[in-house]
């Protein structure tokens, strides 16, 4: 490779690329570097909100199972649109999908596997392009701005359900829009200032170190770039910078804390802790700007828990309506506890243990593929934070083939559940008699 | 259940998405491409029939141009015998008729032959009498009794000629 010129133009290329990505990432920036890194994207477990249509509110996990949808509902037509015995390439690739579970249940159950394959090829695509849509690079930074008015809301509201302060909500506006103005006015205006001085305390307590990064502007936004990950003002440096004991306010410091979470701005003068206290000549021209989370419009739908639980449970519906058709009521019943009595112990227990089990797997499948998928896109944010523009690309690689192996497998297991379910169950000759016997 | 952002509207919308999509599926996709795999799984089994067949009827065919053209060779052989035989029938015939003519032919000849010597002969002899008794009535200046002494001279004659023929 390096005996030609161009050869050693693309690895001269490659190297200064390397090294600009090394240098303009977290690891430059501890030598005075770092003008690639970006902050931290906010993570959490929960999907965010993203929008209300209609007053439903549109979750940003939601919006790309739709996009797979989309995705699905376009393949199909690629694929049967010009439906023919001789085959063209999108009919052929998906010819070879259902030839491979045809294959593989056809070797478990015989011809009655048939019944495993609608449920298992949709769980394998609606999940592989789940996992892939959710890989795609940048679709995480591209979002809303959550300001602190929005998040102080949220947790000060949760608090009031969580400690028993529930009525004290009553009155306060429920349109995101116009939480600021109503949290201002709820505040000034509410008679029992001693229970939201108690709540506003009990919420700075728990949320207060969360960090808000200050963006250019509202609307849609690209996290800043360019700004290291240190460049963020935690939840009290916003809202009550100069409260001196923000987990205990008093009735003037919640009226001034209610404005400035309705301003949500970092606030003018450089904050006493952290970051900026050190460099408070970097604060400077940050003054003013707005104040938020990134909340990304855009992630994949298997980094959801009510996704992956939704299939586990269609997965595992699905195979007890097969054992029931299969071997009726009684039967499928039988594979379990059967009649309690006429069974012996340890039989009746390995059955409970059996009728359990199939409640746990729901949850081991909606674990293994939220694990699996919300794992890969940490890592994916860590690697573009150590190594930004080419750190992601091998693991991008990475996660496709994690994506690809995840569908296979909860596809897969859905088929083998499947064709235990159908087998009857099988009594050992002794214990039968046995049972009889008595 | 709330850390983890688990909530029944969230889960309902994502089961009844994937619900719909599975159905979609089914009908749209498994439907039809099973349906052509079992289709083509169909014709190609005809098709392996076909061939099979078609194989088969090519041997049994092949067996009956041999035939034929063994018979045809046959056919043709036994024409060519027969063809030589006629002609060579036909050939003696005519040399049989040929030498039935000749032999007539020279039959008539030799009888006409005959006869003409028998005429010449019979000619000769009469103007041979009438010379030999001119002859004699001139050498006997007389007149003799011309019947007896026609009978002396034939038999003179006679005798002459059978002289000369042995």
């Amino acid at each position: 490779m390096l005996s030609s010129p161009k050869g050693i133009a693309i690895a001269v290329f490659l190297l200064a690329v390397a090294i600009i990505s090394v240098l303009g990432g977290a690891l430059g920036a501890a030598f005075g570097g770092g003008f690639l890194g970006g902050a931290v994207p906010h993570l959490q477990v929960p999907s965010e909100l993203v929008a209300y249509i209609g007053g439903y509110p549109l979750y940003n996990t939601v919006v790309m199972f739709v996009a797979a949808i989309v995705v699905l509902l376009l393949l199909t037509w690629l694929a049967t649109r010009k439906i023919s015995e001789v085959p063209g390439r999108w009919q052929a690739l998906m010819e070879i999908l259902y030839e491979f579970f045809i294959g593989l249940a056809e070797s478990t159950s015989g011809k009655a596997g048939r019944i495993f394959i609608p449920v298992a090829t949709a769980i394998f695509l609606v999940v592989l392009f789940s996992n892939w849509l959710g890989v795609l690079p940048v679709i995480g930074n591209i979002g809303r701005v959550e300001t602190t008015t929005e998040y102080f809301f949220h947790k000060f509201e949760g608090k009031a359900e969580s400690e028993g302060y529930a009525e004290v909500l009553e009155g306060l506006h429920h349109d995101v829009g116009k939480m600021g103005e109503g949290m201002g006015h709820y505040l000034e205006t509410h008679a029992d200032v001693e229970s939201v001085q108690k709540l506003v305390g009990k919420t700075l307590e728990t949320y207060g170190e969360q960090d808000f990064v200050i963006f250019d502007g509202g609307g849609i936004r690209l996290l800043p770039f360019g700004r290291g990950n240190d460049y963020k003002l935690s939840l009290i440096d916003v809202v009550a910078y100069d409260v001196t004991d923000p987990t205990h306010p008093t009735a003037e410091d919640v009226i001034k804390i209610a404005d400035r979470v309705g301003e949500s701005v970092a606030p003018a003068s450089v904050p006493n802790t952290g970051f900026f206290s050190e460099n408070p000549e970097k604060y400077a021209s940050l003054a003013g700007k707005r104040a938020g989370i990134l909340v990304p419009y855009l992630r994949g739908s298997s980094t959801d828990l009510n996704m992956t639980l939704a299939i586990a449970i269609f997965a595992m519906v699905s195979v007890q309506f097969w054992g029931i058709k299969t071997l009726g009521v009684g039967g499928y019943w039988d594979k379990f506890i059967g009649n309690p009595f006429k069974r012996n112990p340890i039989d009746l227990f390995v059955g409970v243990l059996e009728l359990v089990g199939e409640f746990i797997k729901v949850v081991s499948f909606t674990f293994r593929l939220f694990g699996n998928m919300f794992a890969g896109e940490i890592l994916l944010i860590a690697m573009g934070f150590l190594f930004p523009l080419i750190g992601m690309i091998p693991f991008i690689g990475l996660e496709l083939f994690v994506g690809f192996i995840q569908a296979i497998i909860f596809s897969v297991l859905t088929l083998m559940f499947g064709a235990f379910a159908i087998m009857p169950h099988h009594h050992p000759e002794g214990d039968h008699h046995g049972a009889e016997g008595h | 259940m709330d850390a983890l952002g688990i909530d029944l509207s969230r889960l309902l919308t994502f089961l009844v998405g994937f619900t719909v999509i599975a159905v979609f599926l089914r009908m749209f996709l498994y439907g039809p491409i099973t349906r052509m795999l079992d289709q083509r799984a169909e014709r190609i089994q005809e098709s392996l029939e076909a061939a099979d067949r078609a194989s088969a009827e090519a041997a049994s065919s092949a067996e009956r141009v041999e035939q034929e053209l063994a018979n045809a060779r046959q056919e043709g052989q036994s024409l060519i015998a027969e063809a030589r035989d006629a002609a060579s029938r036909l050939k003696d015939q005519e040399a049989e008729r040929t030498r039935a003519q000749v032999d007539e032919m020279l039959d008539r000849a030799r009888e006409e032959i005959r006869r003409e010597r028998e005429a010449a002969v019979e000619e000769v002899r009469r103007e041979f009498a009438g010379i030999a008794i001119l002859a004699a009535e001139r050498i006997v200046e007389q007149s003799l009794n011309e019947d007896s002494h026609r009978e002396l001279i034939d038999r003179v004659l006679e005798e002459g000629l059978d002289a000369r023929n042995n």
